[in-house]
């Protein structure tokens, strides 16, 4: 049998390296912010043509506003993002009318926002976040020991840091939709955690083994062990699904919610029930029975 | 027989017929309330978002404010920088602290010259929600002034208005919509304190009339296009309060010029022949059939408290929402299909019942999406996909309990795994309905329609699995759960 307990040092490595992986990585390429958070404007567009021709046609748009066109994986989809200015609602109109005249172009989604609301959102989103992730822990405490809680947020947190690190790298656009994937990383790391956390507390309150902590760790991980493959497998299955068939703009959120799964199922298995041994549950457990 | 013993099937039995019946208005052609929109990214359409001027509203409450108190208490004061300042040197005993609380101010501060006051923040924020909710009745009727769209207007935050238009578009909605038209009649005035001069910004025409004005649109009852000589204007009548000021002005100043004055510039200042007592009037000056029809539609419908602005604008056209629902369909489809042969071949009968738990789940979360008239959009798709990963999730954790307790010779082997899995489905299904609610609390636009899809299939889970699939385990012996590995 897998002696997982064994492995947290190497596994506290890992992670390590994961979290200053990611850090670089946002240091040197930076968050791709999409309108929401940036604010301007956004075209999905359907056409034949090349990103190349694309960015000819584009040319005529004052140099001081940034054009960005990207063509959507394996479509002949195109996001055009322009940078927000002086005069946004008549530049609007203006480049719609362009875009209208051109056969070559269909316009399949518009969207403009105001810099001063999307200042709003990230404020609003920063909020939706902690007051979200502020509610795991408080449950979490409430159910378990701080320990527990303690692990399992920052388990959490390493997860989602790592999707963050992981959107960078590929340059996926950060936007609304992502913060939702992000908080469903944060909702099925802390699943699995609860899951092992429940089987812990189940085993360590039986009479016959309490004292070993070791055993009881690998005994919780092993004895989950299917449920967390199996559910892994079916969750990256209908993600999957959702991969290949979901509308063009919409294909990012699952790529990322599997990489969450995959980080989750990790930090699951190796981290958590490592860190709270490593917070002396050990000790506070023998405390209690004397 | 055992089966009919359980009141798990009457309940599951319950659940079911419930679920038709609340899901059946979805298919049926007439509007109902309780039936499940589709956001404006499936359906395609058109959404702003406006935000009213929070400055200038709380400029005019102020004014407000300080015209009422010099009205009602003699009591004059002064605007300055957001502050309402009495001077000391006047009788004060008029302005006692509950006719200070009660106007929504507080004191700011103290000295021995004078007085400063500030709205206090609760009673500006009411009153600004209060006028927002105003102004979505005055956008409403200005964007669907036949009352035949089928619009989705709401208020959002404290001075935001959403408006979600399904379909195409007439072209003058955001036109309409921008316009505050303010209209103001003021006479005309040659001094220099308390005046002001308005142009009129295409003829050049300029006169200098008393600043605060006469008589407002406020009290514009109805307007219209007309056409004068061929040429459109548009036609205003008052109401009989409009109608009395305009006889009065009109009558005390026959010889005088006054201007019509729309969101700040000059329209026309035409000079007063004889007393008008009839109520009505008319604006001409260089209309197009299209601009005199809008500013009828405005006029009519009240000038909105502030300046509007467009914070978010987007417009998403037939072919990519109906291609999201088809994709999402045939993706949600495959998926299921997929879970459901996966779980079928890996746990034999009891994964047959994991289907019907699977499709119990998805009728019950419908049918509270329809009771409660949610808008599903495609963030609210990705929800319920995951949802069933949810549900699939409880159901393994029960089975892997079962198998270990009968591998484990524990008595009760069912009963026993069920309710100890049971239990570890409670803790970590509820920490994500937890984040979840405060997700849609504070989150906004697609946030909000994943979070509620994910908060109802969170419950819907939940309850199938408490019931349906526990009553199929109850029933069947473990000989045949396909569990004794």
């Amino acid at each position: 049998m897998i002696n997982f307990y064994s492995f947290k040092n190497k596994s506290y490595l890992v992670s390590l390296t994961l979290i200053i992986l990611t850090i670089t990585i946002i240091f040197f390429k930076g968050l791709n912010l999409g309108i929401d958070f940036k604010g301007g404007l956004n075209f999905e567009v359907k056409s034949n043509l090349t990103t190349n021709q694309l960015n000819e046609y584009f040319d005529f748009i004052d140099s001081d506003r940034e054009v960005l066109i990207k063509r959507e994986v394996g479509s002949d989809v195109f996001s055009i993002r322009i940078e927000s200015g002086d005069n946004n609602p008549v530049f609007i109109e203006e480049i719609k009318n362009i875009i209208d005249q051109n056969p070559d172009i269909e316009i399949l989604l518009s969207e403009y926002i105001e810099p001063t609301f999307s200042e709003e959102l990230i404020k609003n989103s920063i909020y939706a976040l902690a007051s979200s992730l502020l509610v795991i822990a408080v449950y979490v405490w409430i159910r378990f020991d701080w320990q527990f809680a303690a692990s399992g947020i920052f388990a959490l947190l390493h997860d989602v840091f790592v999707a963050i690190g992981f959107m960078s790298l590929f340059n996926i656009e950060f936007n609304l939709t992502m913060i939702a994937a992000l908080l469903l990383i944060a909702g099925y790391s802390i699943n699995d955690t609860i899951v092992l956390f429940d089987r812990l507390r189940s085993l360590t309150s039986n009479e016959e083994n309490k004292d070993n902590f070791e055993t009881n760790v690998n005994n919780s991980i092993k004895l989950n062990l299917r449920r967390t493959i199996l559910t892994s497998f079916t969750t990256i299955l209908a993600l999957l699904c959702l991969v290949f068939l979901a509308p063009v703009n919409l294909t990012e959120m699952p790529i990322v919610f599997i990489f969450g799964v995959l980080i989750g199922t990790f930090s699951s298995l190796f981290l958590v029930l490592g860190i709270v041994g490593d917070l002396n549950y050990e000790a506070v457990l023998k405390a209690r029975d004397s | 027989m055992i089966i009919f013993k359980q009141w798990r099937l009457w309940v599951s039995l319950l659940l079911l017929i419930g679920s038709y019946i609340l899901i059946k208005p979805n298919f049926e052609s007439q509007t109902s309330d309780s039936k499940i929109n589709f956001g404006l990214d499936i359906q395609g359409g058109f959404s702003y978002l406006l935000e009213l001027n929070e400055e200038e509203y709380l400029n005019n409450l102020l004014v407000k404010t300080s015209q009422y108190i010099e009205n009602t208490y003699s009591i004059s004061s002064d605007i300055d920088n957001g502050e309402i300042v009495i001077s000391k040197n006047q009788n004060l005993d008029a302005l006692t602290n509950i006719v200070i609380q009660n106007l929504g101010l507080e004191i700011n501060e103290k000295s021995d010259k004078q007085n400063s006051y500030i709205f206090s923040k609760q009673s500006f924020n009411k009153s600004l929600s209060d006028m927002t909710l105003n102004a979505v009745e005055i956008v409403r009727s200005r964007v669907d002034f036949l009352g035949n769209k089928e619009l989705s207007i709401q208020k959002v935050g404290l001075n935001k208005i959403l408006l979600e238009i399904p379909g195409d578009l007439d072209n003058n909605v955001k036109e309409v919509i921008s316009k505050t038209a303010k209209l103001t009649l003021h006479l005309e005035k040659n001094n220099i304190v308390g005046s002001k001069t308005f142009i009129n910004e295409e003829t050049g025409e300029q006169v200098r009339v008393q600043e605060i004005p006469n008589i407002t649109g406020d009290f514009i009852q109805d307007a219209s296009l007309q056409y004068n000589q061929n040429e459109p204007v548009v036609a205003f009548s008052f109401n009989k309060e409009g109608s009395d000021l305009f006889a009065k002005m009109t009558s005390e100043n026959v010889g005088s010029r006054f201007a019509i004055v729309l969101d700040g510039s000059l329209i026309t200042a035409p000079v007063i022949r004889e007393s008008i007592t009839g109520g009505s009037g008319q604006i001409s000056g260089g209309f197009t059939n299209e601009t005199a029809n809008n500013l009828a539609i405005i006029l009519k419908s009240g000038s909105l408290p502030t300046q509007i602005k467009i914070i978010q604008e987007k417009q998403i056209g037939p072919t990519l929402g109906q291609e999201g629902v088809e994709k999402g369909v045939i993706a949600s489809i495959i998926a299921l299909i997929a879970i459901t042969l996966f779980m079928i071949i890996y746990y034999k009968i009891s994964g047959f019942f994991t289907v019907i738990t699977i499709i119990s789940c998805l009728s019950l979360l419908f049918a509270m999406m329809s009771l409660l008239n949610t808008t599903l959009t495609l963030p609210g798709v990705i929800g319920i996909v995951l949802t069933i990963g949810m549900c699939v999730d409880a159901n393994v954790l029960i089975f892997e309990r079962i198998r270990e307790n009968f591998k484990h010779n524990i008595e009760d082997p069912k009963n026993h795994g069920f309710n100890s899995a049971y239990v570890t489905i409670l803790d970590s299904n509820l920490t994500t309905l937890f984040a979840a609610v405060f997700l849609f609390a504070f989150g906004f636009g697609p946030i909000r329609g994943f979070s509620i899809s994910l908060i109802i299939g969170i419950i819907s889970s939940l309850i199938v699995t408490y019931i349906i699939l526990k009553l199929f385990i109850n029933i069947t012996s473990i000989k045949y759960l396909g569990l004794q590995r």
